[in-house]
């Protein structure tokens, strides 16, 4: 019973939320709040539409090119800051300025500096996807037993080699966690963005339709991005436990839709 | 047996328990401070001097504390004493090197690494090609008696498992040293045994220079050729005992014989006389 069940539970989820919206919806009459079979018929027309999928996908690029430079610049800082006290000494203080500032906060001042463009959300996307991936970095970094650099170091090692060849993989575990946590800031981020600075996108698609009255494309794609969440969340846990495969169950993260 | 030999011929002729007096590690008036967050200055290791022969078995055995293990990372080159210096061939210690292997009680093992990944890490560091590596690994994987655990990643393996794993995979790059700390420490009685039987006919095989830190006498008397005694507070060399029984050795045989029942003993009965009652067998 039980074991029929887990594979269907977030399938049912879904049902049932489709289900209470359907309801509140049809009890509720309101032009804005349009039913939930008619957000789901909104659907196709946006994702066959040229137009809407050249949004879609530019916004998805920059998505992917800000989450990319986010890793190869967060991932070797964060590790050098958990192996050197002096790298952490000089960076700690700085990220902890920045980390409580929301990053769609700078939109305008980069906005100001570098236009509307690509450029500005891209490294908006960066910003919010670096913080975490840096802190788990660290944390995972810091956490390296020192006898496997010893190790190492006996074996021939050199200190770079120490970094990338064991630092580097006994930190993986709690690297993927930040990087999944990455992931879904870089889906907020790029979102959040668009919104401000319109222009192409998938939020840009969402705010016109909001602006022109189309309740029920405004809900498709908020429809649309929340299942581009759920796909990239779930094939990154896909290939985060893959990778850790090798690690102990604790790095196993329960709250997953894989 | 498959396995390499990584010094070949080099103890040929040599009769068994007797082995040229040629000091490899020299441990010259060591001491070590640390400083403690009580900001009293703690004197871990003091005027430590202790030399060790090319080719010999030495235990170091004493209460926990006395710097059994600070004394060991200090001729591994991972800590630098604060006064003194420590030797291999002459020259001093100034950091880790493949020619001392170090085996820690933690394992230590690369987790991210299957048995043969772990035992295959050292050869392939020094450029080895890797069908030979391989070829290498797996013959010591198989000494430690590991065959058909090849693929299995560290997690999957019990303790005693691991050590095996951390011994093969120190053997593999091929020092001429073994630092050994309480490798067995942490095993359940019936593996330790077997290990230590193990770890002995391995030795005699290739008669390597061992350095191995243990809280039990029974293991020093069986596996050295002499044991260091060390006291606490702060950590000293008490005294130095040679053990005169005859190799290869075999426990059935040690365990009736009077002069093993005898160092055990003396040796305990010495830690009895000084303060350090300490000493968990
Ligand atoms: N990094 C350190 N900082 C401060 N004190 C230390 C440090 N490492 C060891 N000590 C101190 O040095 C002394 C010797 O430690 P060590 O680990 O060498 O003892 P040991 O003989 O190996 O003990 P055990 O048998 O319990 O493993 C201890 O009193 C310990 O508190
Ligand atoms: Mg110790």
């Amino acid at each position: 019973m039980n074991a029929l069940l887990k594979p269907l539970a977030p399938v049912l989820a879904c049902c049932g939320l489709l289900a209470a919206w359907q309801l509140a919806s049809l009890g509720l009459k309101n032009d804005s709040f349009p039913t939930a079979l008619d957000s789901l018929r909104a659907i196709p027309p946006i994702l066959t539409d040229k137009e809407s999928l050249i949004n879609i996908l530019a916004s998805l690029r920059r998505m992917a090119i800000g989450f990319a430079l986010a890793l190869s610049f967060a991932i070797p800082l964060g590790l050098l800051m958990g192996r050197s006290r002096s790298m952490a000494a000089f960076f700690n203080p700085l990220l902890m300025l920045i980390y409580p500032v929301p990053k769609a906060a700078l939109m305008p001042i980069i906005m100001l500096w570098l236009g509307v463009g690509d450029i500005s959300k891209t490294l908006v996307i960066f910003l919010g996807v670096s913080l975490p991936v840096i802190y788990h970095s660290f944390e995972g970094a810091k956490a390296v037993e020192e006898k496997m650099l010893w190790s190492g170091a006996a074996m021939g090692l050199s200190p770079g080699e120490r970094l990338l060849r064991i630092v580097l993989p006994a930190a993986l575990p709690e690297i993927l966690t930040g990087c999944r946590t990455g992931i879904v800031l870089a889906l907020i981020t790029m979102v959040t963005s668009e919104m401000i600075a319109r222009q192409s996108g998938a939020g840009n698609i969402l705010f016109n339709a909001l602006d022109m009255g189309q309740y029920d494309t405004v809900f498709a794609m908020i429809i649309i991005i929340g299942a581009m969440g759920i796909c990239l969340d779930a094939a990154f846990e896909v290939i985060r436990r893959w990778l850790v495969r090798w690690s102990e169950p604790q790095f196993d993260m329960p709250l997953s839709f894989s | 047996m498959g396995v390499t030999p990584i010094r070949p011929g080099q103890l040929a002729g040599v009769p068994l328990g007797r082995r040229p007096a040629e000091p490899i590690i020299e441990i010259d008036h060591v001491s070590q401070v640390f400083k403690t967050s009580s900001r009293r200055d703690h004197t871990a290791l003091s005027d430590i001097s202790l030399s060790v022969e090319e080719g010999a078995f030495v235990s170091i055995l004493g209460p926990s504390g006395c710097g059994k293990s600070t004394l060991l990372y200090i001729v591994g080159g991972f800590v630098s004493p604060t006064g003194g210096t420590a030797k291999m061939k002459g020259k001093p210690i100034t950091g880790p090197g493949t020619d001392r292997g170090p085996v820690f009680q933690e394992f230590a093992l690369f987790p991210w690494k299957s048995v043969l990944g772990n035992v295959m890490y050292g050869p392939l560091q020094q450029g080895i090609k890797p069908s030979k590596a391989e070829a290498r690994a797996r013959a010591l994987i198989a000494m430690v008696g590991l065959t058909g655990f090849e693929k299995f990643y560290p997690k999957e393996l019990s303790g005693g498992m691991k050590q095996r794993v951390a011994l093969a995979r120190t053997l593999a790059y091929g020092p001429e040293v073994l630092l050994m700390d309480e490798p067995f420490g942490a095993l359940d009685a019936h593996t330790r045994t077997r290990l230590q039987n193990d770890l002995l006919e391995i030795w005699e095989r290739d008669r390597k220079t061992v350095l191995f830190v243990t809280h039990s006498v029974e293991e020093a008397v069986f596996l050295s050729d002499k044991v260091v005694m060390m006291s606490r507070s702060p950590g000293r060399i008490r005294e130095v005992i040679d053990i005169d029984l005859p190799r290869p050795r075999r426990r059935e045989e040690l365990l009736l014989d009077p002069r093993y029942q005898k160092y055990i003993v003396e040796i305990e009965r010495m830690f009895d006389a000084s303060g350090d009652n300490e000493l968990p067998s």
